[in-house]
């Protein structure tokens, strides 16, 4: 089994060892299913699960620097980073690793989610598309694993945790206003620019039920350079 | 074996390591000994790959830790200082994350954890959680982990600062039979430890390696000459004239008188012989009755204190 594997398959049993892992899952669940209860189970409504990945994909923002806060942070904080770095393993194995073992864990925040479009399925008629369902939890897992990169670049930056967590919010908060709203005071080519990198708009087209490869591969390679940033960002540890 | 040759680290204006160069041979627990600040840390992370050089390189069992730097960690067990873990793994779960992690495959894994549980005493404690664990567990689990892949290199960061007294000596006797076979370089600062422990000594001092040799040899080369206490019957205050022509002694001062007998420290020149014999003649001569007369060698301790002193003269004026 690669290195990276065994890091990856560590920190995905790390977080149903702690209380975060936990309280992440049961508050995602809790949030979404009551927009899924208010929102989307209205009799003689449209079997739609629309406004559930609106909110679910909002929901990212908080919940996925919870997850990735401490994955580098805590190992440097508390030593484990040491005795990692000193086993026969390179640091890209280190951070792709810790970044799989993170976009497990949220698929496995995504698993109770589930139950809604099972429940859907049962209460409706005509039942609902399955395409857009399908593309919604795409885009979710998509935007998920660009920010869960995002997290840790910051996690591989600061031996704070909350720092950390505080880095990713923040960073993402201002691309998605940067890239969401129009700026009037900006060049046209930096709104141009903004426009490119608009997460907003590709998440409305996967809810649209529309999978763009061009979409999917924003999203993807936005996550791998994130990730090489923090390749990067571990291997001046050893340097400062 | 580890080879260090001119290694050097700087932190910014402060010069961490300056030029360290030894080797440890397999067969060897050597000692990397001094106080707080010395450079001890860096030179032992430089050697476990954790830290680059800024100059100088170094082998862990042939392999540059550089050049071949997998190679070189799989050959290196490594127990950082407090043994640091993840305390939400229970002990054999990180125990088999570690044997992973070392490539050792499902068939040998059961019986490498098995061996190292069982060297480090810890199969009591198997299944508890790491987090719940003492510190002189803890430290012991570190210690199986480094054990796991059977390294022929191994390097130990304090490796019984947290444990009680049994453990302590326990645990020496572990790491003194590691070392027949493997090059095992123990940090410490506790002298004790590393006369104890070690076969050899490196004391290092603000960032410079400023003696390398066995205890007895460093004990020769800079433990200074031999004291010789006398306690004797001496109301005629014979003794002293005595000893001082005898051929070799340096110097005579009495130390304390109890009623007729006197104890006097009698100091020996640079590369004098054994003077136990010729001074016990010289007290029979002037006919004083002797109730002991015996050789003070200088221990490390008096090394370290005047290695560091000569090699930091504010700390002499201090002292």
């Amino acid at each position: 089994m690669s290195a990276a594997a065994v890091i990856a398959g560590r920190e995905f049993r790390s977080f149903f060892r702690l209380p975060v892992g936990w309280v992440v899952i049961a508050l995602y669940a809790a949030l979404t299913g009551i927009v899924f209860a208010a929102g989307t189970l209205q009799p003689g409504g449209v079997a739609t699960m629309r406004d559930f990945f609106a909110l679910a994909a909002w929901l990212m923002l908080p919940v996925t620097p919870a997850v990735s806060m401490r994955l580098l942070a805590e190992e440097a904080r508390s030593g484990t980073l040491e005795a990692l770095v000193t086993s026969p393993v390179s640091d890209a194995q280190v951070v792709l690793g810790k970044y799989l073992g993170a976009l497990a864990f949220l698929v496995a925040v995504l698993v109770p989610t589930l139950a809604f479009v099972v429940t859907l399925w049962f209460v409706s008629d005509p039942r609902p598309e399955a395409g857009p369902i399908v593309a919604g939890y795409l885009s979710l897992l998509l935007l998920g694993g660009l920010y869960l990169a995002v997290g840790t670049l910051a996690s591989a930056l600061t031996s704070n945790q909350t720092l950390a967590f505080l880095l990713t919010f923040f960073f993402l908060v201002a691309l998605l206003l940067a890239s969401g709203t129009r700026l009037d005071f900006v060049p046209g080519w930096a709104q141009s620019a903004f426009y490119a990198v608009s997460i907003q708009r590709r998440v409305a087209e996967f809810a649209k039920g529309i999978v763009g490869l061009g979409d999917a591969v924003f999203f993807v390679s936005g996550a791998a350079c994130f990730l090489a940033l923090a390749w990067g960002a571990l291997e001046s540890r050893r340097w400062r | 074996m580890i080879k260090a040759a001119g290694i050097a680290k700087s932190f910014g204006r402060v010069r961490a390591v300056r030029g360290v160069s030894f080797t440890v041979e397999p067969g060897q627990v050597a000692g990397l000994l001094g106080p707080n600040g010395a450079g001890k840390s860096t030179t032992i992370r430089i050697i476990t790959g954790c830290l680059p050089a800024d100059e100088g390189t170094v082998q862990v069992a042939g392999f540059d830790t550089r050049r071949d730097s997998l190679d070189a960690r799989r050959s290196l067990g490594y127990l950082p200082e407090a043994a640091p873990l993840y305390p939400e793994m229970s002990v054999v779960g990180f125990l088999r994350f570690r044997a992973r992690l070392f490539g050792i495959t499902p068939r040998d894994r059961v019986r490498a954890i098995g061996a190292a549980m069982e060297r480090c005493r810890i199969e009591a404690v198997r299944s508890r959680r790491v987090g719940h664990l003492s510190r002189g567990y803890r430290q012991r689990v570190g210690l199986a982990a480094a054990l796991l892949h059977d390294p022929p290199v191994l390097v130990l960061d304090e490796p019984t600062s947290a444990l009680d007294p049994s453990q302590v000596v326990e645990t020496r006797e572990l790491i003194r039979d590691l070392g027949r076979t493997r090059t095992v370089l123990v940090s410490s600062h506790v002298l004790g430890e590393v006369e104890r422990l070690c076969s050899r000594a490196l004391i290092i001092a603000a960032g410079t390696l400023l003696a390398d040799g066995t205890p007895g040899e460093l004990v020769r080369r800079h433990g200074g000459p031999v004291r010789y206490v006398v306690e004797a019957r001496d109301e005629g205050r014979k003794a002293e004239p005595a000893l001082r022509a005898v051929m070799g002694v340096a110097a005579v001062r009495e130390e304390r008188a109890e009623g007729p007998w006197r104890r006097l420290a009698v100091e020996a020149g640079t590369d004098a012989p054994d003077l136990r014999e010729p001074m016990a003649a010289a007290l029979a001569g002037a006919g004083v009755p002797v109730r002991e007369l015996s050789a003070r060698h200088a221990s490390l301790e008096d090394v370290f204190l005047r290695l560091l002193r000569a090699a930091d003269p504010a700390r002499e004026n201090a002292a």
